[in-house]
């Protein structure tokens, strides 16, 4: 007991060494991304074709490669920015897996099964593709968003007065509150602070927008890095207290590999940049579809990542986001093992 | 700083909360900084990471403790304008820009980063363990192991069989995999005892193993071979470090042949301080 308990804190400690430069590295990117970049020309340029919005976004890892500890993040101020849903989506799953750092990795590992590599990129573009497709179907967004999110949508109207939306007073209410405020205070949270940054950044002066950087960063660094805390704790007691048996026995056969791959992927929540090498372990006893599975699904839809996409989106919004993925890679992964491999 | 000790107004108060909790960010980041250069300077990065990953873990201590740090100045920074009655006028002018209600985080506000903060100090507290054999006999101790990436660079045929390190061996195995084919060779290994439970072995016999991993201490698994003594296996318990030295036999243990290690020699070692294998 004592010994698991031990093990459990040495992977929990190592998943969020591994992972903390990850996460700083997407929060910076993104914030970069938000002071630095017009992204309103960006947006405008997007395709509005549901289907061709859906695969430049799955491709737009490439301008902001973000494994999937940083993937929300962007996703969220896209969606903010008034990106397509189909857009966003694509994104929000390709990203992790389409880009340069990720598919070097990938490469790194199954240098000798070359199909691999290749597969899951095609397969990683296609199942975003898909899903960002059957998202165009919803045209407003702001449906499919946490309340708070929608709010800060920039077709929407910011509300210019410290008024809250309820009369509670203040200190009852959650929320992170800005400093430096002599008057009223006003409530400060990563997606309010976005919306403002938005409103001014391309106006405001280097030293303000730096400073803004810097809080943008801080906030992000910490409701991220709280949910990364929860999701590696939760990865590591798996890992350390199920019998890996009882995950591995389940899978040798076509179907049952593939959901015992998927389903270790989903538990480990390993960023999406290593889990080739991690896969790589498994090549000899688990096949190739199963592997693919691994590389496709987990870095769409992991522990980790749950509880971020849940910050985002409405519940209903990540069942689909699970769901589909879940369908179309077993799908597609079953595919291979039976007349590929 | 406490808002009743202070006797502010509510407005005040609310102030105080929120200087708390930024303050709370600056702990939590600058703790984590701190906790990475810490792995770093002791060499535990070693049990935790794959070394080409040190400099990724490097560089982020440094950024967080710069970003604590920034974050910090500009505390100050705000706490010494606000004490000062001609600061306050300024700040009132450097407003941000408007604000909404609402909080898209899913703790309510402090947790995450006090989690952070805790977990931190959890890791100050309590130093990381190397991996020992009844996490190998968790997760199977593995003797044909596919393992193509760092083949390249660690697999040489030429190479003495006597400086083969164990890992050396289970490729070289992987790639040759008949046992008879190395009868009579020399072996100089090192790593530590397990008993497997999975299959059992003789008293005779113990398994010498060491981990491997490609990431992260979470990929690790483990690799071995059987070594066969000519006592029983009760002074070496497990966990032990050892370098064996013998040669290498074939036996059919647990209804398989195995290539296994006729030791004639075994000397305790310390634990070497990279414990893993790439």
């Amino acid at each position: 007991m004592n010994h698991q308990l031990n093990n459990a804190f040495t992977i929990f400690l190592s998943l969020l060494v591994e992972a903390m430069p990850f996460l700083l590295l997407g929060v910076l990117l993104s914030g970069l991304l938000l002071l630095f970049v017009d992204e309103r020309k960006l947006v405008k340029a997007m395709p509005r074709n549901p289907i061709l919005g859906a695969l430049v976004g799955s491709l737009m890892g490439f301008l902001f490669p973000v494994c999937e500890c940083g993937n929300v993040p962007v996703a969220r101020r896209l969606l903010m920015l008034g990106v397509p849903v189909p857009v966003a989506i694509g994104f929000l799953l390709a990203a992790p897996t389409i880009n340069p750092i990720v598919i070097w990795a990938t490469w790194t590992a199954f240098r000798e099964q070359w199909e691999i590599v290749v597969l899951r990129i095609v397969f990683s573009l296609l199942i975003a593709t898909i899903v960002g497709w059957v998202f165009s179907t919803q045209r407003d967004p702001r449906p499919l968003l946490q309340a708070t999110v929608a709010r800060s949508m920039p077709r929407l109207e910011i509300v210019d007065k410290p008024v809250m939306a309820d009369d509670k007073p203040m200190l009852l209410q959650s929320g992170t509150f800005l400093l430096g405020q002599a008057g009223q205070p006003r409530r400060m949270d990563a997606s309010v602070l976005q919306a403002s940054l938005l409103a001014s950044s391309t106006k405001k002066p280097l030293p303000d927008r730096l400073n803004l950087f810097l809080e943008n960063t801080v906030q992000e660094l910490r409701e991220l890095g709280g949910v990364l805390v929860l999701g590696s704790a939760i990865a590591a007691i798996i890992q350390a207290f199920v019998p890996r048996d009882l995950i591995l026995g389940l899978g040798q056969g076509p179907v049952t590999s593939i959901a015992a791959m998927m389903l270790l992927a989903t538990l480990i929540s390993i960023c999406s940049t290593v889990d080739s090498f991690f896969a790589l372990s498994f090549a000899s006893t688990f096949t190739s579809g199963s592997l693919l599975a691994f590389l496709v699904f987990g870095p769409m839809i992991n522990f980790k990542g749950i509880g971020l996409l849940f910050s985002v989106f409405r519940t209903k919004t990540v069942i689909y986001l699970i769901a589909l993925p879940a369908l179309l890679t077993f799908f597609l992964t079953l595919l291979v093992n039976l007349y590929v491999s | 700083m406490s808002a009743k000790s202070s006797g502010l107004k509510p407005k005040g108060n609310v102030w105080a909360k929120s200087f708390l909790f930024s303050l709370l960010d600056v702990f939590a980041i600058t703790a984590w900084g701190a906790l990475l250069l810490k792995y770093w300077q002791t060499g535990s990065l070693n049990l935790l990471i794959h070394p080409d990953y040190f400099w990724l873990a490097i560089v982020t201590a440094v950024v967080l403790v710069l970003l604590g740090t920034l974050k910090a100045i500009q505390l100050l920074l705000t706490l010494s304008q606000r004490l000062s009655p001609r600061g306050k006028a300024r700040n009132r002018a450097k407003l941000p820009s408007p604000v909404v209600s609402g909080h898209y985080s899913l703790f309510p506000p402090g947790w995450s980063a006090a989690l952070l903060l805790a977990t931190a100090i959890l890791g100050f507290m309590v130093t990381p363990k190397v991996f020992a054999s009844q996490t190998a006999n968790q997760r199977g101790v593995a003797d044909a192991i596919t393992m193509t990436r760092s083949q390249p660079q660690a697999f040489h045929s030429s190479q003495r069989p006597e400086d083969r390190s164990l890992i050396d061996w289970v490729r070289t195995l992987n790639v040759y995999p008949e046992p008879d084919g190395y009868t009579g060779q020399k072996v100089k290994v090192q790593g530590f005892v397990v008993y497997p439970n999975e299959p059992p072995l003789p008293d005779q016999y113990i398994l010498i193993s060491r981990f491997v991993i490609t990431c992260c201490a979470a990929d690790a698994y483990p690799v071995g071979l059987p070594v066969k003594l000519d006592q029983d296996r009760k002074n070496y318990a497990p966990d032990t470090w050892l370098e064996i030295e013998g040669q290498m036999i074939t036996e059919t243990l647990a209804g398989k042949r195995q290539l296994t290690i006729q030791a004639s020699s075994l000397k305790n070692i310390p634990q070497p301080e990279n414990p893993y294998y790439y």
